[in-house]
């Protein structure tokens, strides 16, 4: 099943390269073809959680020699998440006509190299996929060519090779003090590593997927981008390529250097208090609607940041299912933020009402497991902070509803493709369902949590 | 001969950042190139050992170096390629659309744009 759903979209994607995306067609066989492969991935999910891990070394090498494959509970999680979420994006932009031939071969090969890099079980080929996600990513900012998303694409494009190089030193390092490349294998051998030189090679994987995921420090390049780029594109950056982060915090820090990740514990913890006030301050401040959405995602990783200070089970379930809610929110915000209409704006409230964490909506179970693992750490610092963090998320999310659905249309603006606000809608009852029905969310959330802490092992 | 790569993959680096800090759209890239031919060079040096190359057959009992650090060089070198292209042709679209290649020039572009939305949005309200 790894291999369909790699090879699968992989090919796809090499074939519609060759094809002109603005046909219609083109756009029906990339759904098509990624709907296939998020079913291929379901498949494998429904596998791994009733069989345990599935494993398989490429080539048909013996392990330990060749690159191995490995579909754990938390990586077929975040894959499901993550070509779920391109799929949407990718259907919005079809019914709403894509404009340029690469965007569908792009977000397909985008697909390929998230699923690829969730399913892996080797850190250097984690860095492949990684850039073969990072390099579509590059070249989706530019879609629309206009001088705006240029200049987004070229400093999103730039700050994260600085990103993407640190990650490869922090790949070398690993080697160089473990002597292998498979991530069980050091998640085994680290511990007898030299603890001066895990804690640097730890700090740079740190940066580098802290880059990526737009936290405070290093989060100066995500506004220009998240404003400057198309809504889909925009979904698809920061609800599918913005888990990299997530889930790369949870592998690198939680499985293969724990005793280094509790170590910067405090620090992870200072950053991600910060991340979330600065977040929610700017996001207040702002008046248009895609700033106040990028400064809110800067917000929103801390949390996940947070979550991962806490460590354990708990603080790791807390942090899978936050950073799958995030992403289910910012797809649904950044796609509402392109629509116009009652559905859009009723979509867009449940979306603000995720992210302020009120209770019909996902967001409220976020913020709940949040609060049970700062209660498992009996803090009340961070009790406070979350209670103060959702109160300013709601005071932005409702004063961007309030300014963009509420006042009357001044301009005529154009209407909208009934199938697109549906796909909004249908986003957004998920997002109540999850929150209705949580018990699987928590339960998704547990295992993942589990395989981190395990290592993957079953 | 550890030192010697650890000074040229720090110079490597540190030239490399002083260009990304400047102005100009090309040494921005050029820049970025250094950088990564620094990491490219650190993981080479994660597995430098002597000994003779590692091509099959083996002879017995003699040493050779590590195979696998070149493998990674060698992929992370084609991807580094495949970055500096895309780059240089998202300089050159940048250019095209701005006629400069200076980031100031950029950058007050950037603010005249945000200014326009910003007084069409005060309109409206």
């Amino acid at each position: 099943m790894i291999v369909f759903t790699l090879g699968l979209t992989w090919t796809l994607a090499v074939l519609l390269s060759l094809l002109d995306g603005r046909k219609h067609p083109v756009g029906g066989i990339a759904l098509g073809g990624l709907a296939a492969g998020f079913a291929g991935l379901l498949v494998l999910g429904w596998e791994v959680f009733t069989n345990g891990p599935v494993t398989m070394v490429a080539g048909g090498w013996p392990p330990g020699v060749g690159i191995t494959l490995r579909a754990d509970a938390l990586g077929v999680t975040f894959a499901v998440l993550s070509v779920g979420v391109i799929l949407i994006a990718l259907a919005y932009e079809a019914v709403s006509g894509i404009e340029s031939r690469t965007f569908p071969a792009l977000a397909m090969f985008m697909a390929a190299g998230l699923t690829g890099l969730f399913l892996t079980g080797d850190a250097f080929n984690f860095y492949v996929f990684f850039e073969i996600a990072m390099i579509a990513a590059y070249a989706l900012t530019g879609y629309g060519e206009r001088a705006r998303q240029l200049r987004a694409a070229f400093i999103f494009a730039v700050v994260n090779l600085l990103g993407s190089v640190l990650f490869l030193i922090g790949v070398g390092a690993l080697y160089h003090l473990t002597g292998t490349l498979d991530m069980r294998m050091i998640a085994e051998r680290v511990a007898a590593a030299q603890p001066n030189a895990a804690l640097l090679t730890a700090v740079a994987i740190f940066v580098a997927f802290s880059l990526k995921l737009g936290l405070f420090p290093f989060h100066y390049w995500l506004p220009a981008v998240y404003t400057g780029v198309r809504p889909s594109v925009a979904a698809m950056l920061s609800g599918a390529l913005a888990n990299i982060g997530s889930y790369g915090l949870l592998r690198f820090g939680g499985e293969l250097l724990p005793q280094e990740l509790e170590m910067g514990a405090t620090a992870l913890f200072v950053l991600g208090t910060t991340s979330i006030i600065y977040g929610a301050l700017q996001a207040v401040s702002r008046r248009t609607m895609t700033e106040v959405l990028a400064y809110s995602a800067i917000g929103q990783v801390g949390y996940i940041l947070i979550a991962l200070g806490i460590g354990g089970p708990v603080g790791f379930a807390a942090a899978v299912v936050y950073a799958i809610i995030n992403s289910l929110n910012k797809l649904l915000l950044f796609l509402a933020a392109g629509l116009r209409g009652w559905m859009v704006g009723a979509a867009f409230a449940v979306g603000a009402f995720s992210v302020a964490g009120v209770p019909p909506a996902a967001g409220f179970l976020g913020k709940l497991v949040l609060f049970q693992a700062s209660l498992a750490v009996e803090s009340v610092a961070l009790v406070a902070l979350i209670f103060i963090g959702g109160a300013l998320s709601f005071v932005y999310s409702f004063q961007i509803y309030q300014r963009v659905f509420w006042k009357p249309q001044a301009r005529a603006y154009k209407i909208s493709p009934s199938t697109a606000r549906l796909l909004v809608a249908g986003v957004a009852g998920l997002l109540l369902f999850a929150g209705a029905w949580p018990e699987p969310l928590l339960a998704l959330g547990q295992r993942a949590a589990a395989a981190v802490l395990l290592g993957g092992a079953p | 001969m550890i030192l010697v790569s650890a000074l040229t993959i720090a110079v490597l680096f540190g030239v490399g950042s002083y260009l990304l800090l400047q102005r100009d759209l090309i040494r921005v890239v050029v820049g970025i190139i250094l950088v990564s031919n620094a990491a490219n060079l650190f993981l080479i040096s994660a597995g430098l050992s002597r000994g003779q190359a590692p091509i099959y057959p083996l002879e017995e009992g003699v040493e050779v170096s590590d195979p696998l650090v070149q493998a990674m060089t060698l992929t992370a070198i084609v991807i580094a390629f495949g970055i500096s292209a895309l780059l240089m042709s998202l300089v050159y679209r940048v250019y095209t659309s701005h006629l400069s290649l200076n980031l100031e020039d950029i950058s007050e572009a950037e603010v005249r744009e945000e200014e326009s939305i910003e007084s069409r949005e005060v309109a409206e309200d």
